[in-house]
């Protein structure tokens, strides 16, 4: 094996040349690997926020006197005399999803209760049952909002 | 897997790797409170380092030094005396977690102090509420290092184990975690080594077995300041039902033999178990349950109370511990100072029907009032009535 004295002097790697070329090497890898992290930061999506909004699908399906449960929604939609009447069934003590009851509603957590109406029967809530926004659209569908 | 519990909003990751945890109570639904509103931790972090990083507490976020941030909130444990949510407070003022009582008690009796009122807690405390003739205002530190009498210096080394914030003696008859979760986390007979796979429950049905990790395992000796292990339990005695009898409360040797068959938080009121909210300087000043509580005297019948109002407290306990379906309407017993026993109830024909908290049991309470007892009215300590009413006799 020649030494570094006996190679012509073209093919010598010289240390100055060495270490230049590996602190390129290391700053390019470096570089690649921040800009991979930035590109993976730049591009992370959040989880997207729960809709605000629900189309529960044609109003005739929900006959008059009916009570439904709508568990994605977190509601109960109600068909009154009146019209469409939709009550959130999170509790507003502590957002546990409150149970239909014979007298209302009751939180199975922590024990409040509620009228029909949605009214604080009993504690620890100390509000009502939160109304939601019912709108019938034009093609019969029936549109929940939740916000 | 993500989790966006109703009361934050936020989506959180714990249920990727802890999806098999029980739920920690019905009070206390995953789905709501998801994990990192209790526990702290990185919500979003699927390395387990870094997502239990900033955890609280580590396993237990209901020790003391982090309490307040784990379970209060005025809509949780830290709300008003009024709303009886100000659970954190009262149980940060109890003699069970200031061990005042202890501490005053041994430094009077080693010069330490002129007179046996609490000056110094494990920590310190203030109480901007008084509202016992014994409550205090504040109490200062324990520091040993300032002690100069060798037995209180003795007593800081060996006797501090079995307070609210103190880590338990070793060993499966100690086993308790610090903070709520000493009472309410149900540990007895667990063996509990650091890193051993954990539980995940509270409750307020709580096991004469849970009291008995600190109170029935031995005495602390004034002698020698030492503890001194029960030498008359036979090998791990706890969870056994045989060995009821035997391993139920001795405090100081004093076993009434009478109750035995209750659990201690049946008799004893959250007011009495977990403080008043006010700092006391003895037990003697917050604990007040006699037998005459719930048996009456020669004279009269125990107090009751007729629930009235849905938001009653009783309702609420009773809600929480459903041994029992109490209503509006019921009559409960109440003690002297009005707390409900609300596992105490009146049924048909008068007769009052107790009803285990942690057993579901149901036990008639015989009235002393028309019975052939022969007690004499100003004599209502128990050992009076262990005279005649003890397991022997």
């Amino acid at each position: 094996m020649p030494s570094n004295a006996d190679m012509p002097n073209g093919d010598r790697l010289s240390r100055r040349d060495f270490l230049s070329l590996t602190t390129r090497g290391l700053l390019s890898l470096s570089g690649l690997l921040g800009l991979g992290g930035l590109i993976r930061f730049l591009s992370y999506r959040p989880d997207p926020a729960p809709p605000a909004q629900f189309d529960l699908g044609l109003a005739a399906n929900y006959p008059p006197g009916s009570r439904t449960e709508l568990a994605d929604a977190r509601a109960l939609l109600i068909h009154t005399p009146n019209g469409f009447v939709a009550y959130s069934t999170i509790c507003p003590h502590l957002g546990c999803r409150v149970q239909p009851a014979d007298d209302g509603f009751k939180c199975p957590c922590h024990g409040s209760r509620f009228d029909r109406q949605g009214a604080v029967l009993n504690g620890p809530a100390a509000r009502p049952l939160r109304i939601l926004r019912v709108e019938e659209q034009a093609d019969g569908h029936l549109i929940l909002h939740t916000d | 897997m993500a989790l966006t519990p109703t009361l934050t909003g936020q989506p959180e990751y714990c249920l990727t790797c802890h999806a098999d945890l029980p739920e920690i109570s019905p009070s206390h639904p995953v789905e709501t409170f998801g994990c990192v509103k209790c526990h702290g931790g990185e919500r979003l972090a699927l390395d387990a380092d870094l997502a239990h990083s900033t955890m609280r507490g580590g396993q237990n976020p209901s020790d003391f030094s982090v309490v307040e941030a784990s379970c209060g909130g005025s809509d949780c444990h830290s709300g008003s005396a009024g709303q009886d949510r100000d659970h954190i407070h009262r149980v940060m003022t109890s003699v069970q977690a200031t061990y005042a009582g202890a501490i005053a008690g041994v430094r009077y009796a080693f010069g330490a102090q002129p007179d046996q009122t609490a000056r110094l807690g494990i920590f310190a405390i203030d109480d901007a509420q008084v509202t016992t003739s014994t409550g205090l205002t504040s109490l200062a530190a324990f520091d040993p290092a300032t002690e100069t009498a060798p037995p209180v210096i003795a007593f800081a080394q060996n006797c501090l184990n079995c307070h609210l914030a103190a880590d338990p003696l070793p060993g499966a008859d100690y086993a308790r975690f610090t903070g709520c979760a000493a009472c309410h986390t149900p540990t007895a007979g667990m063996d509990f080594q650091p890193n051993a796979p954990t539980i995940h429950r509270l409750t307020t049905a709580i096991p004469y077995t849970q009291c008995n990790t600190c109170h029935n395992r031995g005495n602390y000796s004034l002698r020698d300041m030492q503890f001194h292990p029960r030498t008359d339990l036979y090998g791990r005695s706890i969870e056994r039902p045989d060995d009821r009898l035997q391993d139920y409360y001795q405090p100081i040797g004093q076993f009434t033999k009478c109750e035995w068959e209750l659990d201690c938080v049946d008799c004893h009121t959250r007011g009495e178990a977990m403080g008043d909210g006010d700092i006391h300087s003895h037990k003697l000043e917050i604990q007040y349950v006699q037998c005459r509580t719930c048996h009456g005297t020669l004279a009269e019948s125990p107090l009751t109370r007729t629930i009235a109002d849905p938001n009653d407290v009783a309702l609420r306990l009773a809600f929480l511990n459903p041994v029992l379906d109490l209503k509006v309407g019921d009559t409960i017993m109440v003690t002297e100072k009005g707390e409900a026993l609300w596992n105490v109830r009146q049924r048909p024909g008068g007769r009052f029907e107790m009803v285990g908290k942690a057993t579901g049991a149901r036990y008639t309470v015989p009235l002393v009032k028309g019975s052939a007892c022969t007690q004499k009215l100003d004599q209502q300590e128990s050992r009076y009535c262990h005279e005649c009413h003890a397991v022997q006799r």
